[in-house]
């Protein structure tokens, strides 16, 4: 007897439990339906005084009197979604209305809390509205929070305060263990553009950085060189040919091509014979990107290469090189080395060039003269696929031409 | 002890048995809560749209492994080429399919035969050509067939990036998936490997190769799989995650680090388990290493898939999947209740063992003893309400859990009906579907011992087309 008593009190725990289940699922889609309505009446009413402020920057009394949960509930969402598009006046109103309410300092109170989601939401906000003032507490919660959501968070705050203060405190963060914080960092310096240059030079140059943190340096390599800062050359130029991280060595080179400056060639070509293949598949595509036809030859050494990688970095910066790489690429189709021959050939085709060729194969003069010279490579070379795959596309006199060309197809020297 | 007292002490066991197992589940789920509420509060502050347009997120190289894919290759391979994710690239690798799938993409995507040279770090089947396209990041490996987890080493050792994504050809990637599958790699260098979870399709709006209308199949054996799939993902791996003992990261749909998949030596070619067993082995030759590493659940980035609508496929599949896990139980046995290995040696290859393996036959043997016990008048009524407890009611209890947690963090079905209808298909799948799918697994158990180690056809029937493929033999 008593055991039935246990069991049928199992059967009406667990049948309890499964009707639990059915009702909760049901009723938060119910009280999810339910907030998304009640929201939606307070936006409705709340969102012309907000844009009225916005315009006009005069007190709207029905904004001032949310009582201090609504505010930081939705109105201060409402806020950072008009803040993340505004400029201007518009802007300085929505930080004012938010200084105004108290919605600064009750977020920078927040960075303090002990729940981490909260300090994560408060750090958000104070990146659209803390201005200047925020900076600093948000350093230190950068400098001593264990969250890596939260380190996200705050340097994209940063990021968006964009003050020198905070260009400082994001460069030193560089190093961070979080591989998404230095990501987060990394991205949001290059979004704030020329004031970040300084601070990354200067953590650049610092002698031990490379080897505290090697993947801060890279990153700063590579921010200086998405913003083509000129001012970082030197020490760029000292990374690519001293750095002891290949990394460091490779992202260097990579930032003195996308910089630019012909200055930098020497230093490139002298990378060029680094002893490690990525170093020398990035200078020859920094070659490329200067575009100094005197690197020419040196180019089409790197053609040779064993490493197919610095093969088609190499092959690229000769096809954009104008009309000289292009000659050096139809030369390159002639020597005796079939990688780089088969390399030359594929880039060609593969920008056009043979496409282009074959349809000039008729015509008189200089132009004619030289679409024939480079099907003529390409048929010497035994690089014939392409030219066989666009027969069908030419038109009947080109057609007769590269027949007659093809028909003195060698076998490859392959 | 006579007959009477064995089936008697037999129906005790069982009953303990399923009151452990449930109670397990229910601590799995209870982390799983946790963590699935972690995630989402999380994902709030995810910055996707600035990790897309990020200079600096590591490239993923996407292998795509396929066999006689020719109705779906061109539609799967262009909605793969669409993934919002900075720098990807796609690689198909044609494992000697029979049909066109070669030539459709060569003429769908204008490929020409390529010179880049593949670093084959793995051995695999001989590679026919390699052809890649001028305009898009895609690439085609075409080799001698040698199943899927040779096409997938193929496409490893072709890849450029240092993150791999193994996707089957046949499924269906939200747009921001590979966003979020990578995360938890951007995040931490000790994060080796991450699952997705993967979803059931039947039912769902697809529209040039996505999914833009969330819904439940019409018929129940698809929607018995759609809890199932929750269950098993959204409560299950996730609960692995945390511990750190996930064993299975779906073959579907996963990314890994290119230069640990390669050290452990790819997957293995002789399994029909080639998903769990890789990921047990990366656990294994990790801790062998003493690697502080990490193998991680992410319940959000959704990867669809069409589930099997027959009795017949869904017998083969489960049958695969049973004899995989037999498979690679038994390769590594070493790892099983060995401290060595940490939680996954201690509490995840003896779960998988004890309740995975051996609980369907537990189960069938329990349904038998059962009705045997109760027709020789051994068991009374008492008992048989208390094995219904334990083995049915605690099971509909955990299925409709796992619709309360879908519903209540990740909220994918939008229509009232859907929801009414998971939770109404997660307590009946209890009467029948749960029993069907138990004999079937220990049948698996009988075919592995007769040394059967066949995939099985499968069928599938493509997202935006009613043509139904039939793919048999050594496929993928």
């Amino acid at each position: 007897m008593e055991s039935l008593g246990l069991i049928g009190l199992a059967v009406a725990v667990i049948t309890a439990l499964v009707s639990l289940m059915v009702i909760a699922t049901i009723g938060v889609k119910a009280l999810r339906a339910l907030r998304a309505s009640w929201l939606k009446s307070h936006y409705r009413r709340i969102e012309p005084a907000l844009e009225q402020y916005i315009l006009t920057g005069l007190d709207q009394p029905e904004l001032e009197r949310l009582p201090s949960w609504q505010q930081d509930l939705f109105l201060s969402s409402l806020m950072v979604e008009r803040l993340a598009l505004l400029r201007g006046a518009g802007r300085d109103h929505l930080m004012r209305l938010a200084e105004d309410l108290g919605l600064v300092d009750r977020a920078l109170s927040q960075l303090g809390s002990r729940r981490r989601w909260h300090r994560a939401r408060a750090a958000e906000k104070l990146g659209y509205f803390g201005g200047a003032r925020a900076a600093k507490p948000l350093g230190e919660l950068l400098a001593a929070e264990d969250d890596e959501t939260v380190r996200a968070v705050t340097a994209r705050s940063l990021a968006r305060i964009g003050t020198p203060e905070a260009v400082r405190i994001l460069a030193g963060t560089l190093g961070d263990p979080s591989e998404l914080t230095r990501l987060r960092v990394a991205e949001n310096l290059e979004r704030i553009g020329h004031p970040a240059v300084g601070p990354l030079v200067d953590s650049l140059a610092a002698p031990d950085l490379e080897a505290a943190q090697p993947h801060g340096a890279v990153l700063a390599t590579r921010v200086l060189g998405n913003l083509r800062a000129s001012e970082a050359r030197e020490v760029l130029r000292e990374a690519a040919l001293n750095a002891s991280v290949m990394d460091l060595r490779a992202q260097a080179v990579l930032a003195l091509g996308r910089i630019g400056d012909p200055d930098d060639v020497p230093g490139l070509l002298e990378a060029a014979g680094d002893e490690s293949w990525p170093v020398r598949a990035q200078a020859a595509n920094a070659l490329g990107m200067i575009g100094e036809v005197s690197t020419i030859p040196r180019l089409r050494e790197l053609m040779s290469e064993g490493e197919w990688w610095v093969r088609m970095n190499a092959s690229k910066a000769l096809v954009n090189m104008g009309p000289a790489g292009e000659e050096a690429l139809i030369e390159v189709l002639r020597g005796g080395d079939p990688y780089a021959r088969d390399r030359a050939a594929a880039t060609l085709e593969s920008r056009g060039f043979v496409r282009r060729w074959t349809r000039q194969l008729s015509v008189e003069g200089r132009r004619g003269d030289r679409a024939r010279t480079a099907v003529s490579a390409l048929v010497e070379a035994g690089t014939t696929r392409h030219l066989h795959d666009l027969m069908e596309t030419l038109p009947a006199d080109e057609q007769r031409v590269l027949r007659g060309m093809l028909a003195e197809e060698q076998e490859p020297a392959k | 002890m006579n007959f009477n007292e064995v089936i008697l002490a037999a129906n005790y066991a069982i009953l303990g048995y399923f009151f452990a197992l449930n109670g397990f589940y229910l601590l799995l789920y209870a982390i799983s809560f946790v963590e699935v509420l972690d995630y989402t509060r999380r994902e709030v502050f995810g910055g996707y749209s600035e990790l897309f347009a990020s200079n600096y997120a590591p490239p993923i190289s996407v292998i795509v492994p396929a066999y006689n894919e020719e109705a779906t290759i061109a539609a799967s391979v262009r909605s793969f080429l669409s993934l919002r994710y900075p720098v990807f690239e796609v690689i198909v690798v044609n494992d000697g399919s029979k049909d066109r799938t070669v030539e459709i993409l060569l003429k769908e995507f204008d490929l020409r035969e390529s010179d880049q040279p593949l670093r084959m770090q793995l051995e695999t089947r001989p590679i026919r050509s390699v052809y890649a396209s001028p305009t898009e990041r895609l690439t085609l490996v075409d080799k001698d067939n040698g199943g899927k987890a040779d096409a997938l080493n193929t496409g490893i050792c072709a890849a450029n990036y240092p993150l791999v994504c193994c996707i089957d050809a046949d499924i269906i990637l939200e747009e921001d998936a590979l966003l979020r599958v990578a995360r938890p790699m951007i995040e931490s260098k000790k994060v080796v490997a991450v699952g997705g979870i993967v979803r059931v399709a039947n039912g769902c709006e697809v529209d040039s190769g996505r999914v833009v209308a969330v819904k439940t199949p019409r018929a129940a054996l698809p929607n018995f799989q759609v809890v199932e799939y929750l269950r098993s993902f959204l409560a299950g791996r996730t609960g692995w995650s945390v511990l750190n003992s996930l064993l299975i990261i779906s073959g579907a749909f996963g990314v890994f680090r290119r230069e640990d998949v390669i050290s452990v030596g790819g997957y293995l070619h002789d399994t029909v388990g080639e998903d769990m067993e890789i990921v047990t082995r990366m656990h294994r030759m990790l801790r062998e290493n003493d690697r502080d590493y990490r193998i991680s659940f992410v319940p959000d980035p959704v990867a669809w898939t069409e589930v099997p609508t027959t009795l017949r496929v869904l017998r083969r599949q489960r049958d695969r999947w049973h004899r995989g896990l037999i498979d690679t139980l038994i390769r590594h046995r070493k790892m099983l209740f060995n401290p060595r290995y940490g939680m996954v040696g201690t509490l995840a290859m003896p779960y998988f063992l004890l309740f995975e393996l051996l609980g369907p036959v537990v189960e069938l043997f329990g349904y038998i003893a059962l009705v045997v016990g109760l027709t020789l008048g051994i068991l009374d009524f008492e008992f048989a309400v208390a094995f219904f407890v334990a083995a049915v009611a605690l099971g509909a209890l955990l299925s409709v859990a796992a619709v309360f947690l879908e519903e209540l963090r990740m909220r994918r079905y939008p229509r009232w009906k859907d929801v009414v209808k998971l939770t109404f298909y997660g307590v009946i799948e209890n009467f029948g579907y749960r029993q069907l799918v138990t004999f079937w697994r220990v049948m698996a158990i009988v075919s592995f011992l007769r040394k059967n180690r066949d995939w099985g056809a499968m069928e599938h029937r493509g997202f935006d087309t009613e043509k139904t493929v039939e793919r048999a033999g050594k496929g993928i």
